[in-house]
């Protein structure tokens, strides 16, 4: 028998990592190109989003309704169907990412992973199931999961920013030995990317990204083989795919390499326990048998149910697990009444509708020209949390922007057109005239009248007198706000001079997108 | 501008310049006599009667050497288009890099430290694209640029400067003249607001003595007060075009205080009452008594 590997799926294997980078490419290519570019509209940076059954079937279960731009869904769904996973194996940013560590890891001496145990796989499933009888329930928490949707939150929140700061030091360290004009040009690129780089929960949000990360360490591609539940979900349908491996028994030593080296455990040998569902189609143990045993070919015979334990008594507890944490997340005082931080990007649909829509995957974040949009922790309730909020004191929302509606991809924040988006009231400004420097202080400022975009302002001002220390009397020109005018942008909170608690601040009171969190009544207008 | 355009710019520049002095007869013709203390140029090209005013002045070479390096400060603080006129005209600062140019300058940058987002306001004012079409660097405001300088003002002793405004040869302040609720009107002086760092509205509580202090700090060779559209209302950024007036109008020289008291008179203002003015002659920073100077009035 002479030894020697196949060269044709040697060559497949090298396709597959160049569909790999490619893709990969795209989406970062993508994620960068979400910021203001010169026009005041973005094309489809969020296209990813769409291409993801789970995100579609959970955001349609979950907001009980069609949306039109899912349809792309279905793509992946019939390629998956013919071809099986190779969504996950070629396509997938986030598996390549994981494949890559899994390689780096397995390549250096102390971190290799171990041999592929058995079980585990289950659990992919089991949060498939969770996930899509919550949405059932109306409680989206497919977002916390859907590889996209993980991916673009930690690069918004996490990668980027870090990267950001990491390119700081760099111009810092450019300067340092006097290259001023490759300082400048770094300084101006990061300038024109408008890279955010402050983030309330990037650290732990990155922290998360780096734990299963090192769990590659344990187990190639954990994440793809063990908590996907996208991956599960194409496992399934990937099952009757055409391509289904065939080991040549005349040629196989029983060498056992291909299924050591498997990334997914999908178990190429022996033969009858290879797992469809689970195979991504990397071409791994193709390319590494040393005698050329393993192939591909088209067969239609079904095959046997899949290996994997996803018993039927798996699949009950996960749903009824689902049903029973639907009520815990309702606990919370979110449904109570509004939160007064909790000030939701403009065009976001009311709060109820936004969580059964919103998959928490920081676009908007990403978008925000000003940094403004931050995830959040409590305020919307555990179902809330990483849903995009603004805080003014990091950054407002920019007058003549409405990227944020744009780029979501599950339409929690509707799409408008800028000129929309101008009269949409987001929040209301409050003046805390105990901080005020005209009120309390009795010297001039007016910065916050200054910058309202509004036109007619909505902060005006008046003559106050002021009791200074010394006793003698000021008289200086003092703002109030026209709460009808106020759409509640939060520059003036952003641009106050009162730097650690600023003295005018935004609540989200009088949103136009709620009905019960109002201040004026509008009776018979 | 194609050999056409510039042909007919000429043709007609010179046949207005040539009916402005008969209009103001009372003013020698320029070129022959001493620098006017200010040149006011009214018409209905923005381009036009920028090069005409600065003709007036006795054409750019005065203010820019050969070989030298120019910084044109215009207002590009706001995320507006040029019809809300909260930012400088793009084509008066586009005329502006043009005759720096033909004057000989080996480099000319355009910057401002802006309000809202940087690429926002360079973008949609059109001064990022105008003045690249000119041939000027047009570059963000780089935070490693920004360093604590000793201002000597009377009031404000030291703040963070933006070093691109201090290493130049010839510094343009190219303000527009809008209404500001604290100021009443916000002009050339309050500018350099916008060529310092944060936490610049700090400078709020004494707005005034901040701006004096800084327009004699930074000593500009030249201020160009755009009141081609100016702003009457929500000033300083307005929102709507009913906010704003069309003068066609343009005032430069090399008084700051000058330029600043007829900005001032556009708004029907008399210069003393301002008090920025009365600090600014305090200072000597310049002239304010406008019925004395010798003003070319042109129209084009």
């Amino acid at each position: 028998m002479p030894k020697e590997r196949s060269k044709k799926h040697r060559r497949l294997q090298l396709l597959r990592i160049a569909v790999q980078a490619f893709f990969l490419g795209l989406f970062f290519y993508l994620l960068f190109g979400t910021h203001f570019t010169g026009e005041d509209y973005i094309g489809p940076v969020e296209a990813f989003f769409h291409f993801s059954p789970l995100l579609a079937a959970a955001t349609m279960l979950a907001a009980r309704t069609m949306i039109v731009f899912f349809g792309l869904a279905a793509v992946t769904v019939v390629v998956t169907l013919f071809l099986g996973r190779v969504v996950c194996g070629w396509v997938c940013p986030l598996g390549t990412i994981h494949q890559f560590f899994s390689w780096a890891f397995k390549k250096s001496k102390f971190l290799r992973p171990k041999k592929p145990a058995m079980g585990g796989l289950w659990i992919k499933y089991a949060i498939l199931a969770f996930v899509l009888v919550a949405a059932l329930f109306s409680l989206n928490v497919a977002g916390y999961f859907d590889p996209i949707s993980f991916l673009t939150r930690v690069s918004a929140t996490s990668l980027v920013p870090a990267a950001s700061h990491g390119l700081q030091g760099v111009v810092g360290l450019v300067y340092a030995v006097k290259l001023e004009g490759l300082g400048d040009t770094l300084a101006q690129s990061a300038e024109t990317l408008t890279l955010n780089s402050t983030f309330v929960q990037g650290f732990a949000i990155g922290l998360i990204f780096l734990v299963f990360l090192l769990l590659n360490k344990w187990r190639e591609r954990f994440w793809c083989r063990t908590i996907c539940p996208l991956g599960a979900m194409l496992g399934f349908f990937g099952r009757l795919n055409l391509f289904k491996l065939k080991i040549d028994e005349g040629k196989c030593t029983k060498c056992n390499l291909c299924a050591i080296h498997c990334p997914t455990q999908a178990s190429p040998f022996p033969n009858d326990q290879w797992k469809s569902s689970e195979c991504i189609y990397c071409e791994t143990c193709a390319a590494i048998c040393p005698t050329k045993a393993i192939t591909f070919p088209v067969r239609f015979k079904h095959e046997k149910a899949p290996a994997v334990d996803f018993t039927r008594r798996r699949v009950m507890a996960s749903s009824l697990l689902a049903l029973f944490s639907v009520p815990f997340f309702r606990i919370s005082k979110a449904g109570k009444r509004a939160s007064e931080k909790l000030l939701r990007p403009p065009g976001s649909l009311p709060e109820p509708e936004f969580l059964r829509r919103c998959v928490k995957c920081g676009e908007c974040m990403k978008a925000c020209p000003t940094n403004g949009l931050q995830p959040v922790l409590a305020e919307a309730g555990p179902e809330g949390l990483w849903t995009p909020t603004l805080v003014p004191k990091i950054g407002y929302c920019e007058f003549y922007c409405s990227l944020c509606t744009q780029v979501c991809p599950t339409g929690a924040i509707k799409e408008l057109t800028v000129p929309e988006k101008t009269t949409v009231k987001i929040g209301t400004a409050w003046i805390n005239k105990n901080r005020c420097i005209p009120y309390f202080l009795g010297r001039p400022c007016i910065v916050c009248e200054e910058h309202c975009p509004v036109s007619p302002k909505a902060i005006k001002f008046t003559e106050v007198e002021t009791v200074r220390p010394d006793g003698t009397i000021a008289v200086e020109k003092a703002p109030v706000i026209d709460v009808e005018l106020c759409i509640g942008c939060g520059i003036c909170e952003n641009k106050c001079p009162v730097m650690d608690q600023p003295a005018i601040y935004v609540t989200s009171v009088g949103e136009d997108r709620s009905k019960e969190n109002q201040l004026l009544l509008q009776i018979g207008e | 501008m194609n050999r056409r355009t510039f042909l007919k710019d000429a043709v007609l520049g010179s046949a207005a310049l040539g009916a402005g002095s008969r209009l103001f007869g009372a003013f020698p013709a320029s070129g022959q006599t001493a620098e006017p203390d200010l040149a006011v140029v009214q018409g209905e090209s923005p381009a036009a009667i920028t090069k005409a005013a600065i003709e007036a002045l006795g054409g750019m070479g005065k203010f820019v050497g050969r070989g030298s390096v120019v910084l044109i400060k215009p207002n590009i603080g706001w995320d507006r288009t040029p019809e809300m006129a909260a930012c400088t005209n793009p084509d008066i600062v586009k005329a502006l890099v043009e005759l720096s140019f033909e004057a000989g300058a080996k480099k000319v940058t355009v910057m401002d430290n802006t309000t809202n987002q940087a690429q926002r306001c360079y973008v949609r004012s059109g001064i990022q694209a105008a003045a690249k079409a000119a041939g000027a660097d047009v570059p963000f405001i780089n935070p490693r640029r920004i360093k604590k300088m000793a201002v000597g003002g009377a009031w404000l002793k030291d703040w963070d400067i933006i070093q691109d405004f201090v290493e130049c040869d010839t510094l343009i302040n190219v303000p527009i003249a809008k209404h500001h609720s604290l100021c009443r009107v916000t002009l050339g002086m309050k500018n350099w607001l916008g060529a310092i760092g944060d936490p610049r509205n700090q400078l709020h509580q004494k707005i005034d003595e901040a701006s004096v202090d800084l327009a004699a700090f930074f000593k500009p060779k030249l201020v160009f007060l755009d009141a081609y559209r100016i702003l009457t209302r929500n000033g300083p950024q307005g929102g709507r075009p009913s906010d704003t007036k069309l003068l066609k109008t343009v005032a430069c020289g090399r008084d700051a205080a000058a330029v600043e008291a007829f900005g001032a008179t556009l708004f029907d203002i008399n210069p003393p009452e301002l008090p920025l003015l009365k600090l600014a002659l305090e200072r000597k920073l310049g002239r304010i008594d406008l019925e004395k100077m010798n003003i070319a009035k042109r129209t084009v």
